[in-house]
């Protein structure tokens, strides 16, 4: 078998007191994209916050393709091959947009040339490009997340995790960002995705994992969950 | 006309020499939250290396300069010391912070007394800077020239580093968001140490240039940290412009409070601190945190 690109096993994460993931265990394979769904508080974010380190599991492993990194600083996971596009986007608004990717370039893991310099993340967002030496406070929605995307790449990371990127933005720039993420699977990378809205994601998913009160409650992929008739609004609708 | 000319350079002479005390400060401030009320001794313990190297007690005498650099090299070293072994153990316990970094100031102030005595220590004025400009009828020392100067040369510096360098840029990434700064790789936790020892440094050798001017003597610790902490406040703390601006301000202040209003000195330092606190917390160029 294939090593994962990423893997959660048995995770159990806890807010202070409150217990957020229940035994989480799944799986995205090299160069899939797994869909990651599930309605608010289902603990998408945690398990996110969980995978780059800034919250440190109570029980369960994580492995980037083989390798434990449970436990370890987030810059360290940053340096196997890890990168985030978190929700809200946090993009460093004081800084300008090529700051904004500078302070985030990093070598490939593996030794390879760097395939996402300046050069080539303006390639993909030509208005990024345009506007380099802005301040990134003063960018746009769309622009912000694009932003947000550019800097994850620009750590050449193996395994992208994208938390929720087409929120708050108008369904063009939706269009565009989902565009993008197909095309940035096409380029190999294993890539999860994070999102409240199943249609966007059943388009471009291999494997879909489906989350509710902080347990996995469906493993499966876009097309089963079609052929089956699953009622997704068990587990994705508000009542 | 003389007399306020001469205070005039003197004022920003202060300033400049706050500036070098209170830069660091106030990136310690904004960057890592440390209330650092170690800022004052690390003044003074850069004063008493640098006498100590210009006067030649260690068998070497060295030049003013080169002994200013030692000072601080020192001292940096020292602060990187302080960062890494306490204030690490501390993360987000500001009063925690408070208290740690005001017992190290008293032991410092101890450590001080003990090995230089309580005599104050006068420092001569670099050669070359040890004579006056004469600009009509007023007479300017040079030193004190030399020392805008060099605040000034130090400013642009730290402006370009923090400003114009991917270790600056990583810097404010840091202040701006420490968790998604570690997320895209940032080491945060070295750039701390980076910034401390900075932080520590500027500020001893600040200590060895206002020698000349202020002596070195117990207590000067205790004289400097709350001129330090009234830039930051005024300024706005993680600002470079702010301490610098602060700087200045709290210089013509301090200056023309004294001189004018000699029994009302410090509550004309304080007032406007005050008023910055009640008017804009976040200080004159701080940024606004909600």
């Amino acid at each position: 078998m294939a090593t994962n690109a990423l893997e959660l096993s048995g995770i159990e994460a806890f807010y202070g007191d409150s217990h957020v993931l229940h035994a989480v265990t799944f799986a995205c394979g090299p160069a899939r994209l797994l869909g990651l769904l599930g309605r608010n508080g289902a603990g998408k974010s945690t398990c996110m916050n969980v995978t780059v380190g800034l919250l440190a599991p109570r029980r369960g492993d994580i492995f980037v393709f083989g390798h434990r990194v449970t436990g370890l600083p987030p810059e360290q996971i940053a340096a196997r091959g890890v990168a985030l596009v978190p929700q809200g986007r946090r993009i460093f608004k004081s800084l300008t947009v090529r700051e904004n990717l500078v302070v985030a370039a990093r070598a490939p893991t593996d030794g390879r040339p760097a395939s996402w310099t300046l050069e080539t993340v303006f390639a993909m967002f030509p208005r990024l490009g345009e506007r380099v030496n802005h301040i990134a406070a003063y960018l746009s929605g769309g622009e912000q997340q694009m932003l947000a995307i550019g800097r994850a790449l620009m750590g050449n990371p193996r395994v992208l995790l994208m938390d929720e990127p087409s929120e708050g933005l108008a369904p063009q720039i939706v269009h565009e960002v989902m565009n993008t993420i197909r095309k940035l699977k096409e380029s190999g990378l294993s890539i999860v995705l994070v999102e409240q809205n199943p249609t966007l994601v059943f388009d471009v998913a291999d494997d879909i994992v489906i989350l509710n009160s902080g347990r996995v409650a469906v493993v499966s992929t876009p097309a089963k969950l079609k052929q089956e008739n699953v009622d997704l609004r068990q587990h994705l609708g508000v009542f | 006309m003389t007399f306020w000319l001469v205070l005039t350079v003197n004022s920003i002479t202060f300033g400049g020499l706050l500036f070098l005390l209170s830069a660091g400060f106030s990136l310690i401030f904004g960057l890592m939250r440390i209330p650092n009320l170690t800022h004052g001794s690390l003044f003074m313990l850069g004063a008493y290396f640098g006498a100590t190297f210009i006067g030649g007690y260690l068998t070497l005498q060295f030049d003013f300069w080169v002994a200013a650099v030692l000072a601080a090299l020192s001292v940096a070293v020292f602060g990187a010391v302080i960062e890494r072994l306490l204030l690490r153990q501390l993360p987000g316990q500001q009063m925690a912070q408070v208290l740690v970094t005001l017992g190290i100031s008293f032991m410092v102030a101890d450590f001080c007394l003990l090995l230089w005595g309580g005599d104050p220590i006068n420092v001569a004025t670099p050669q070359g800077l040890a004579g006056f400009v004469r600009a009509g009828p007023a007479v300017f020392p040079l030193y004190r020239l030399g020392v805008i100067a060099i605040a000034a040369a130090i400013a642009a510096a730290l402006w370009l580093l923090l400003d114009r360098t991917r270790l600056g840029a990583m810097i404010r990434a840091g202040v701006d968001d420490p968790d998604m700064a570690r997320v895209v790789g940032i080491r945060v936790s070295q750039l701390f140490t980076i910034v401390f020892a900075l932080g520590a440094g500027l500020a001893a050798f600040a200590g060895v240039v206002g020698a000349p001017i202020l002596s070195v003597y117990p207590g000067l610790d205790q004289d400097m940290l709350p001129l330090a902490l009234v830039v930051v406040i005024l300024g706005g703390s993680g600002s470079l412009l702010g301490s610098f601006v602060g700087s200045i301000i709290i210089g013509f202040i301090y200056n023309f409070g004294q001189a004018l209003f000699p029994e009302l000195a410090y509550f004309v330092l304080f007032l406007p601190m005050l008023l910055v606190l009640i008017l804009r917390p976040q200080g004159l160029f701080g940024r606004f945190v909600p």
